[in-house]
């Protein structure tokens, strides 16, 4: 999805009036602002999730802000945009940690730059919360203090990995990553748990993302006796070319895989509309339709949304739903704690079942992955209407 | 198999033919190796689906306009990069200012137009026949140029004053040759044969600003392999790249592919390390 500079535009102005709104507050120690320290890239290549979750988050600090913030206190949101840049993100926590002393950390939203700046945050003792995937983000020895409000990369290619093996019932998989750092680490970390799972992984293989022909890798697997294609790679241009090559060799097995399957830039890529069927990438089972129907809390959600005349045409669901999810969650952990750093973590340990839009989230004090693996599902690619898709078929509602 | 290892190696390798082409052109006028014929390759791509995916523009509009930013961006390589080293040119700086100027050019393609590959527009309305257009159009694109230099080279007397220069500028000066002005006019072409190059294997490539470093590097073994100022070696160093890339791709694939191409490359080198088709370099002593 493009980033329009109006998007980015608005997303920061509306930041910046909850920011006066918030400092407009009397400067009585009781009624001071709440301080959110809030890192999305709203520019740059990862921006399309930044912006998306940016849109939830604001939409849910306005709304607490409207109803009187959280025992008279306001929710000030403190922007930071980190251009999905690793530097600027590791600038920007300082920043808010140690000049605007926030009571949070919300972000940042994207792994590499939350792998930089999970470390200073662990060191200055604030509480953080993030929706990044990689494992290694999350240590309740290192991290004592970070919590995880979606799943692991292990999470993700477990979900697929499941709807392979145990809902399409396929046995024989080709596992295909392109060669960067992303690709070659999920393939060695999912080929052994299908194995594990009693798949036979008939091909696997490492193929530069800019290899303009896959059709000798897709005979490959083909001869190999392949019945579903695994592709782990975050670029657009190798996704379609998988599709594409499929399409063209009139072969009609399935391509299960990550999110950017289903991406707006792998649909503008595809040389027939088709050419997109029985492709399915991971969603999650909160913000999915099953049998034309969203599940209660997102219904709600976006019903509440569209009479406020807010629209997903240019976003998705599970973005703005993840922003709004983070914010509430915040919420309503100083609500019940306080803003104490030390009390937020212990309230945050004993976090079970709480229901999000996004997801239904569980914290111990040993495990701070708060994401249900029931949660992590397929989605129809080619189904998307108002921002969410249709569950893939063989789940039951 | 094999018709697919015949049409897409000798697609691949005539765009590969003509990136070396658009070295040799750089480096006869000039002595000087510029690293800006990958990025002339991508840019061919991203500016051809700019005019005509996104502008909508004819396409015979925007292949023209495709030609003209690349003559003009070869005449800014020749003034930024290239004038200001040739009186080092032993020094090989060239190496760093050619280099940094593509990476210049990439890394403004990348924040302007995006870091994922974009479509490429069918350039011809036909259907799909036997040969697909995203095969041939680059094979014609390599034979034209070629043709069209052998006789600019050979009939004109421009391309004749571009030899001389080629085989001795301080002569070339001295008979009273604009020796500038041929290299800012070679300059140019090769910005349009470069761009050229891009803009119909876009169609298999796709407009992705990550095609430079490709280009760069597999546009060089052709030039390294057929010797370095020669055309024609360039042309079959490059198809044979292609043919030979494409069954490495069928035969082993995946990452291993491209060591088989290094392999094959390096060997070559290791054998007649002034290239397939160059003559070994004398020295006056």
């Amino acid at each position: 999805m493009p980033i329009k500079r109006r998007q980015v535009l608005s997303g920061s102005a509306a930041g910046a009036v909850t920011l006066a709104s918030g400092l407009a507050s009397p400067a009585i120690a009781a009624n001071e602002p709440i301080k959110i320290g809030f890192m999305p890239a709203l520019t740059g290549p990862s921006s399309s999730t930044g912006v998306g979750i940016n849109r939830g988050t604001i939409l849910a600090v306005d709304e607490i802000n409207a109803a009187g913030g959280i025992d008279g206190r306001k929710i000030e949101l403190i922007v930071r945009d980190t251009q999905s840049d690793p530097t600027k993100a590791v600038n920007a926590v300082a920043e808010l940690m140690q000049r605007q002393k926030v009571n949070i950390i919300w972000g940042p939203l994207n792994s590499g730059e939350a792998l930089a700046a999970t470390p200073l945050v662990a060191r200055d003792k604030v509480p953080m919360i993030h929706p990044c995937w990689v494992d290694e983000l999350i240590d309740v020895k290192k991290y004592p203090m970070s919590f995880r409000i979606a799943p692991t990369n292990t999470q993700v290619g477990g979900g697929a990995n499941y709807y392979v093996v145990d809902v399409l019932k396929l046995k024989k998989v080709a596992v295909i990553s392109d060669t960067t750092g992303y690709g070659t680490a999920s393939v060695n970390t999912y080929v052994p748990m299908l194995k594990a799972k009693g798949a036979e992984v008939v091909y696997t293989n490492h193929v530069d993302a800019a290899n303009p022909d896959l059709k000798p890798e897709l005979l490959r697997m083909q001869s190999a006796g392949a019945q579903v294609i695994m592709p782990w790679s975050v670029n657009a241009g190798f996704l379609s070319r998988i599709c594409n090559t499929r399409g063209a060799m009139g072969w009609d097995v399935p391509i299960v895989g990550q999110t950017t399957l289903g991406s707006g830039q792998t649909k503008a890529l595809l040389e027939k509309p088709e050419y997109w069927n029985k492709v399915y990438s991971n969603n999650f089972r909160q913000v999915c339709y099953a049998d034309g129907k969203l599940p209660p809390r997102a219904q709600e959600y976006v019903e509440r949304l569209k009479k406020a005349k807010i629209e997903f045409g240019d976003t998705l669901l599970w973005w703005v739903a993840l922003g709004w999810d983070g914010a509430k969650m915040m919420a309503d952990t100083f609500k019940t704690a306080g803003t104490k750093a030390d009390d937020v973590v212990a309230y945050m340990n004993k976090v079970k079942g709480w229901p999000g839009v996004y997801g239904t989230v569980t914290w111990t004090p040993e495990q701070h992955n708060g994401f249900p693996d029931s949660e992590v599902v397929m989605c129809e690619v080619n189904s998307l209407k108002d921002g969410a898709f249709n569950l893939a078929p063989g789940y039951s509602a | 198999m094999f018709a697919s290892i015949v049409s897409y190696g000798l697609a691949v390798g005539a765009v590969y033919a003509l990136i070396g082409i658009t070295y040799n052109v750089m480096f006869s006028a000039s002595r000087v190796f510029s690293f800006t014929a990958g990025m002339l390759g991508m840019l061919g791509g991203v500016l051809g689906a700019l005019f005509i995916a996104r502008m909508g523009l004819p396409v015979i509009v925007g292949l023209i306009l495709v030609l003209v930013c690349g003559g003009v961006i070869g005449v800014v390589t020749e003034i930024v990069t290239v004038r200001p080293v040739l009186k080092s040119i032993e020094q090989h700086l060239y190496v760093l200012s050619t280099l940094a100027f593509a990476l210049m050019v990439q890394q403004l393609a990348a924040i302007e137009w995006g870091t994922e590959a974009q479509p490429f527009p069918r350039l011809i309305p036909i259907e799909q026949g036997w040969l697909d257009q995203q095969f041939w159009l680059p094979m014609l694109a390599c034979a034209c140029t070629i043709a069209g230099l052998e006789l600019l080279y050979r009939k004109t007397l421009i391309g004749r004053a571009f030899l001389a220069i080629a085989e001795d500028s301080y002569a070339a000066r001295a008979i009273g040759l604009p020796e500038t002005g041929l290299r800012l006019a070679s300059f140019a072409l090769a910005g349009m044969i470069g761009t050229l190059a891009g803009f119909t294997g876009a169609e298999m490539l796709l407009a992705y600003f990550g095609n430079q470093s490709i280009l760069n590097f597999y546009g060089f073994v052709p030039v390294a392999l057929g010797g370095m100022g020669s055309n024609r070696g360039a042309v079959v160093g490059g198809l044979a790249l292609g043919l030979f890339q494409q069954a490495a791709n069928f035969l082993v694939g995946g990452i291993f592919a491209a060591v088989a191409v290094f392999v094959v490359f390096i060997i070559v080198l290791l054998l007649r390390p002034e290239g397939l088709a160059g003559a070994a370099a004398t020295r006056r002593v």
